[in-house]
C-alpha cells in the first residue's frame, strides 16, 4: 500500500506542477460557471422583470420595489416574454402594470398589478416586497386625495375623518394579483436552482472527465521516459504499480472535482445539495474519469495522440451527456442516447440532489449506473495498462 | 569469487524475430562484464530478461542465488537497472526522483534519507539536488540515471549503453564511476557498442551477434582468437570487392573482409608479405591509396567473427 501511495502521490505532484494545467484546470471551469450563471440567472441578486407603462406612478412603484433591497428591476417588452423568462428561471419573478396604471393611481381609482412568480421561496419573498410597495403607493394616493379634499372643503376634524373613511370605502385602491408560472415541465425542472447551480455541476462533470482524459498523457510519458520499465524492474509488484497509477489518476480527477465544488461555493454560493449524495456521485464520476483516462493513456501510442483523443472524447461526451446544454432540452431520442455517457447519469443525479433536495436513496439508479461505468472502465483500463507496461 | 549472476541458454523471440538465440554467461562479485555488439544484436533484450522485465522463452537466470523472472521481488531487489534512456521524472528534482525510486525498493525512511544524500554526493549533484531534473544538462541527467540504479545498494548493476549521447567529459566521468563501483565489489553488466569502452572497463567481454554469444573472454583472450596475426588494411580506389577476391586466392590469409573502400586482411608476417598483397591487388586493376599494418583489436575480432563492423 505504501508503494502504491508513493506512485499515486508522484502522479498528483506532477499534475499540479504542470503549469499548462493552471488555466484549463483552475481558471477556465470557473469562467464557464460564471458565463452559464450569467446566461441562466442574469447578474447578481434577485432580478424581477417589469412590464410597465412610461408614467410617473409606475416608475415610482418600481423604484419602491428596488429600494426594498436585493432586487433589480429588468424592463421586459411584453407579458408573454416575461412569463417565459420567469418560467425558465432567467428572472426570479415579474410584475405587469396595466397601461392606465398612472392615470388610475392619480385618480385614486382601483387598479391591479399582476405578479408572476415560480412556486419557490424567492418568488414568495419578492411578492411580499411588491405587495408592500403597492400598499405604500396606495396609502400615499389616498392621503393626497384626502388632503386635496380637505383644502377644498376647509372642513373641521370630524368632517375630515368622515371624508377619509368615505374615501377608503370608495377605493379598493391598487391590488396585487398573484400568478404562479413555471408549473410546466421545463419550468419545474429548473425551479429552485440558484443562478450558478446548474453551471457548476455540469461544468464539474465536463472538466473532471476532460482533465482526466487529457492528463492521461502522463501515462504515455512514463513509458517514453523509461520510468515505467524502471518501476517494473523494482521489487514493486505489477499490481501495486497499476494500482498506484490508477490511484494517481483518481487523485487528479478528485482534485479537479473538489476544486470546482469549493471554488463555486466560495465564489458563487452554489448549493451542492446533500453532501453524502453529492459526495458519492462525485466520487463515482471521478473513478469513471480516472479509469477512462487510464484506458486512453494505455491504448494511445504518444501523448499528442492521447491529448487529441482525450479532448475530443471529453468534449463530445460532455455535450452528449448534458454538460453543455441541459438534458431537459434534448429531444427524446437524443436523451435516450445520452444515457450511454456517464455524464448524463451524473447530471441527472445532481439535478435530483440540487433541484429537488434528493438524498442518496433517491439517486440509487444513477449511482448504480455510474458504478457500472466505473467497474467496466477500471477493468478495461487496468488490463490494458498492465499489458502496455509489460511490453 | 562469489557468483552474482548466472544466465543459462537464454532465448527470446518477438513474433517471427528471434531476438536472443542462445546466450549464457556468468558474472562474479567485483567483476565488470561487457556485452559488446551492434544495435539489434540482442543486448537490450538480454538485459531486459536479466532485470526481470521480460520472461525468457527458454533458459534460466539466477541473481544472487534467486531465480529472476518478472514477479521475482527478491531477485529484483538485488539488481540496479540503468536503462539506455534517461529514465527519470523531469518534473521532479533529483532528490525527489531518488526518494521515489528508493521507496519502490522499500528503503526505510532513515536509510532512504542517508542513501539519497550519499548518492547525490557520488553523482556530484548535491548542490543541485532540489532543482528540477528537467533543467539539468544531458550529463547531469545521465549521472542521476546511474544514481537511481545505485540507490538501493544492489549486488548487480546493469548499465545499458549509459554513454549514448553524452559529451566526452561526462562520458569520462561515467566510465570512472563504473571503474570505481567494480573496485567496491559490485558486479556490473555493461552493454555497449563502443569497443573502447568495453576494452577499458570490462574484465570479460561477450561478443554478441544475432542473439548469440560469438565469443567470450578477456580482451587478450578474444584478440588471441584471431591468432598471432597482424591486421593489414588496404585503402583502395576502385572495386574493393574485386580486390578482396584477388586477395582470397593467396594462401595463409586468416580472413579478408571489405569495409567501405578498404580491404582488411589478417595474416602472419604482414611486413614480409605486404609486396605480395599489393601485387595481387594491382593485378586486378585496383590501385591502393593507403596501407595500415597494426595489431588487431576488439573491433577486428568482431569483424573476424561476424564479417560485419560493430557500428553496422
Amino acid at each position: 500500500m505504501k508503494r502504491m501511495w508513493t506512485i499515486a502521490r508522484v502522479e498528483l505532484t506532477r499534475f499540479l506542477r504542470d503549469r499548462s494545467n493552471l488555466f484549463f484546470v483552475f481558471v477556465f471551469p470557473l469562467l464557464l460557471v460564471l458565463l452559464i450563471g450569467a446566461q441562466f440567472g442574469g447578474g447578481g441578486g434577485v432580478q424581477v422583470g417589469a412590464v410597465a407603462p412610461d408614467d410617473v406612478p409606475a416608475e415610482r412603484l418600481l423604484e419602491r420595489i428596488e429600494d426594498a433591497g436585493g432586487i433589480a428591476i429588468v424592463e421586459v417588452e411584453d407579458e408573454e416574454r416575461l412569463r417565459d423568462e420567469v418560467s425558465r428561471g432567467v428572472l426570479s419573478a415579474g410584475v405587469v402594470l396595466p397601461d392606465d396604471y398612472g392615470a388610475r393611481v392619480e385618480a385614486v381609482e382601483p387598479t391591479e398589478v399582476a405578479f408572476i412568480g415560480r412556486p419557490d421561496s424567492t418568488a414568495a419573498s419578492v411578492r411580499a416586497v411588491v405587495s408592500a410597495a403597492v400598499a405604500q403607493q396606495r396609502q400615499a394616493g389616498q392621503a393626497a386625495a384626502l388632503a386635496e379634499d380637505q383644502v377644498e372643503g376647509g372642513g373641521d376634524r370630524a368632517a375630515l375623518r368622515t371624508l377619509a373613511l368615505d374615501l377608503q370605502a370608495q377605493l379598493d385602491g391598487v391590488t396585487v394579483r398573484a400568478e404562479t408560472v413555471g408549473t410546466d415541465e421545463l419550468g419545474e425542472e429548473f425551479a429552485g436552482l440558484g443562478q450558478f447551480d446548474l453551471g457548476a455541476s455540469s461544468q464539474l462533470f465536463l472538466f473532471t472527465f476532460l482533465t482526466s482524459l487529457a492528463s492521461s498523457a502522463a501515462l504515455i510519458q512514463l513509458r517514453e521516459y523509461g520510468v515505467a520499465h524502471r518501476m517494473l524492474a523494482s521489487p514493486t509488484p505489477m499490481r501495486q504499480i497499476v494500482g498506484g497509477l490508477t490511484a494517481g489518476r483518481l487523485l487528479v480527477a478528485l482534485v479537479q472535482a473538489l476544486y470546482i465544488v469549493v471554488a463555486t461555493v466560495m465564489l458563487f454560493q452554489v448549493d451542492w445539495g446533500d453532501p453524502l449524495a453529492t459526495g458519492v456521485v462525485i466520487l463515482l464520476f471521478s473513478l469513471v474519469s480516472a479509469a477512462a483516462g487510464m484506458l486512453i493513456g494505455a491504448a494511445m501510442r504518444n501523448d499528442n495522440q492521447a491529448s487529441g483523443v482525450g479532448v475530443g472524447l471529453g468534449i463530445g461526451l460532455a455535450a452528449l451527456g448534458g454538460s453543455m446544454v441541459p438534458l431537459e432540452l434534448f429531444p427524446d431520442g437524443v436523451r435516450l442516447v445520452s444515457r450511454l455517457t456517464p455524464h448524463a447519469w451524473a447530471n441527472e443525479a445532481m439535478a435530483e440532489i440540487v433541484r429537488r433536495d434528493a438524498g442518496l436513496g433517491d439517486v440509487i439508479p444513477q449511482v448504480l449506473a455510474l458504478g457500472g461505468f466505473a467497474v467496466v472502465l477500471l477493468v478495461l483500463g487496468t488490463f490494458t495498462l498492465q499489458r502496455t507496461l509489460a511490453r | 569469487m562469489t557468483q552474482v549472476l548466472r544466465c543459462e541458454g537464454l532465448r527470446k523471440a518477438f513474433g517471427d524475430l528471434q531476438a536472443v538465440e542462445d546466450i549464457s554467461f556468468t558474472i562474479d562479485r567485483g567483476e565488470t562484464y561487457g556485452l559488446l555488439g551492434p544495435n539489434g544484436a540482442g543486448k537490450t533484450t538480454s538485459i531486459s530478461m536479466v532485470a526481470g522485465l521480460l520472461h525468457p522463452d527458454a533458459g534460466e537466470i539466477v541473481v544472487a542465488g534467486e531465480r529472476m523472472h518478472p514477479r521475482a521481488t527478491t531477485a529484483k531487489a538485488a539488481v540496479g537497472l540503468v536503462p539506455q534512456e534517461v529514465a527519470i521524472y523531469p518534473d521532479l528534482s533529483a532528490r525527489e526522483n531518488l526518494r521515489f525510486f528508493g521507496r519502490l525498493y522499500a528503503l526505510r525512511q532513515r536509510q532512504l534519507d542517508a542513501r539519497v544524500d550519499a548518492i547525490l554526493e557520488v553523482i556530484g549533484l548535491s548542490d543541485r539536488g532540489d532543482d528540477r531534473a528537467g533543467e539539468y544538462s544531458g550529463g547531469m541527467k545521465r549521472r542521476l540515471n546511474i544514481g537511481i540504479g545505485l540507490l538501493h545498494e544492489p549486488q548487480l548493476l546493469i548499465l545499458d549503453e549509459p554513454t549514448v549521447g553524452v559529451d566526452p567529459q561526462s562520458r569520462n566521468a561515467i566510465l570512472e564511476s563504473v571503474e570505481a563501483l567494480a573496485t567496491d565489489g559490485l558486479a556490473v553488466l555493461y552493454t555497449t557498442h563502443y569497443m573502447e569502452e568495453a576494452e577499458r572497463l570490462c574484465d570479460r567481454i561477450a561478443i554478441v551477434d544475432k542473439g548469440r554469444v560469438a565469443a567470450e573472454g578477456t580482451r587478450r583472450e578474444l584478440v588471441a582468437t584471431i591468432g598471432e596475426q597482424d591486421l593489414v588494411r588496404l585503402d583502395v580506389a576502385g572495386d574493393a570487392p574485386q580486390a578482396a577476391v584477388a586477395l582470397r586466392q593467396l594462401h595463409d590469409l586468416g580472413s579478408v573482409d571489405v569495409e567501405d573502400h578498404a580491404v582488411v586482411c589478417l595474416l602472419h608476417g604482414a611486413a614480409q608479405r605486404l609486396p605480395t598483397l599489393l601485387g595481387a591487388v594491382a593485378e586486378v586493376g585496383v590501385s591502393v591509396t593507403g596501407v595500415e599494418v597494426r595489431e588487431p583489436d576488439l573491433e577486428d575480432v568482431f569483424l573476424h567473427l561476424t564479417g560485419a563492423a560493430l557500428r553496422d
